[in-house]
């Protein structure tokens, strides 16, 4: 576990929300962010401008089954 | 199944419309299946057999007077404890909201109700919906009816054992990442998560409001065809619901699959897959070619990104949902739901606005990639043989914390894409263990994920296997 991640998140979580870590596995459950925002670091070249419609109902409606 | 003579939920409403079998008949069945198989895997939260037995003489009454019933009419059900109905408990599978009187029904109890189905009560679940393998620790787990030693899968456990267990025909489940068809492919029967925004949540406890889905777990695809076609459609209440015309679902259940292509996708949903899962897999493949489809293997780079999305927006949102629990009563959550939802806190906003922004995106590049060149994907449902219930306790054991979080690595990813997506059953585990298939299809294109479905268990009888227990 990085410990120095998790008391990070933590105290932005206390400081942004007012909630505390409600027992020891909460912070196991912290650290494994880690891993999901490396993950969303590693993909963020695919966030790019996009105009409307933009919505995940326009795409729904664009992609339908074509029946 | 409740009775040898009408084992499925259309084999019953069909019995019934002709006069074969009385609604009362099929309640007595399924009350007293309750009373044989549920001590042994506790399904069932809150039976109200009184209600359910006046529910059924009135339906017999009026089907002698010749009036007009509606496709499920005979039928008895149970649902999810988190669908409400206007005045009774809705504990949503909660200590916290274990005395909570919702003042609403919900849209789909009451199209469910106007159908002519038999609600006999509510199913157990996990916590607020927030666990793939079905641990409650406020109304004790849920047990496979298969081998009680094993998950159920969850959040819609009860919706999955009481379905396999012959306890009821049809129980409707609710699937954020994976919550119908997890209890789906674990207990051995099908369920369907339709497309994002085909039925709506009125009256239905939230978990994320980008990902929730309503959908039933039933013993076939027709049974869910039958099902889906009553409760989909908007009903004015819930901006979010899609207009698209409900077809017959039914009427798309031809058995041939002729022209048709189904693309196995091997990044991700195949990775680290036990090899009962995959032979099962294989086999199940064989039978779709073997009624005409054409099976092709493809890749998918998209599945990192996907993937990295789909972690975010739940956790987020029920986040945002339990905030104030979270600050005045933590401790009346299991310690595996306060932990993950207190992990919620810590995502970004922009992150998560940026998880939302790229779903569209995703969804386009993945109907381009994966569903141009054919019509389904086909993965296992689950990639790993069932696990155990002591396995993966996580608040028994911090160590078992990672495997809880994994049984929804394959379903999670269509719920983050919204697209329509049903588990059947395609076999056993060397442990006699059910394994699911999985397919998935465009949005909107239920029809054509149930024809497939449909056209497999017409040559297959796993859906028809009863547990020892039933």
């Amino acid at each position: 576990m990085d410990e120095a991640f998790v008391t990070r998140r933590t105290a932005e979580i206390a400081e942004w929300h007012g909630v505390a870590p409600p027992n020891p596995l909460a912070l196991v459950a912290v650290a494994d962010l880690a891993a999901v925002l490396a993950e969303c670091a590693a993909v963020r070249e695919r966030m790019v401008f996009e105009d409307e419609p933009s919505t995940f109902d326009a795409a729904l409606a664009a992609t339908r089954d074509p029946g | 199944m409740p009775t040898e003579a009408y084992p499925t939920l259309t084999a019953a409403a069909d019995g019934f419309a002709a006069g074969e079998v009385t609604a009362a008949a099929l309640t007595e069945a399924c009350l007293a299946a309750i009373a044989a198989r549920d001590p042994a895997i506790n399904a069932v939260i809150r039976l109200d057999a009184d209600a359910a037995r006046a529910r059924a003489l009135a339906l017999d009454a009026a089907r002698k007077r010749g009036e007009a019933l509606g496709p499920l009419a005979g039928v008895p059900m149970l649902h999810k404890d988190m669908y409400y109905r206007e005045g009774q408990v809705s504990t949503c599978g909660s200590s916290i909201r274990r005395d909570f009187v919702p003042a609403v029904t919900a849209t789909v109890l009451q199209r469910l109700d106007a159908a002519g189905a038999i609600d006999c009560g509510t199913l157990n679940m996990a916590e607020f919906a927030q666990n793939g393998t079905g641990h409650n620790a406020h109304f004790g787990d849920c047990k496979n009816p298969w081998d009680t030693a094993y998950c159920t899968g969850g959040s819609s456990s009860g919706s999955g054992a009481a379905v396999a267990a012959g306890l009821a025909y049809a129980a409707l489940g609710s699937d954020t990442g994976g919550s119908i068809r997890l209890p789906a492919t674990m207990c051995g029967v099908t369920g369907l998560k339709p497309t994002q925004t085909r039925v709506p949540r009125t009256g239905v406890m939230p978990l994320s409001f980008s990902c929730d889905n309503v959908g039933p777990l039933v013993r076939t695809a027709r049974d869910a065809a039958r099902f889906l076609r009553v409760i989909a459609g908007p009903d004015g209440l819930d901006a979010t619901c899609a207009r698209q015309p409900v077809p017959d679902y039914e009427a798309a259940l031809t058995g041939d699959l002729r022209g048709r292509t189904i693309a196995v996708i091997e990044t991700w949903f195949l990775e680290d897959a036990d090899a009962p899962v995959v032979a099962a897999f294989d086999a199940a493949l064989a039978v779709l070619a073997a009624r005409g489809a054409t099976i092709t293997r493809i890749a998918c780079p998209l599945m990192r990104a996907i993937n990295a999305n789909t972690a975010v927006l739940s956790r987020v949102e029920s986040a945002a949902i339990h905030a104030n629990w979270m600050r005045e009563r933590p401790g009346d959550y299991a310690t595996h739901l306060s932990a993950r939802i207190f992990a919620g806190f810590g995502i970004p906003g922009v992150t998560y606005d940026q998880a939302l922004s790229m779903r569209g995106p995703l969804l386009r590049d993945f109907v381009a990639e994966a569903l141009t060149g054919a019509e389904l994907v086909a993965t296992p449902t689950l990639r790993t043989r069932v696990p155990t219930r002591a396995e993966t306790d996580a608040d028994a054991d911090v160590a078992n914390w990672p495997r809880m979080m994994a049984v929804s690595a394959n379903t999670r990813p269509f719920n983050y894409l919204g697209l329509p997506t049903v588990s059947v059953p395609c076999g056993f585990d060397d442990r006699g263990l059910p394994v699911g298939l999985q397919l998935a299809g465009r949005p909107f294109a239920e029809a054509r994920v149930l024809a497939a479905a449909d056209a497999f268990q017409r040559d297959t009888d796993w859906h028809l296997r009863r547990p020892k227990a039933a």
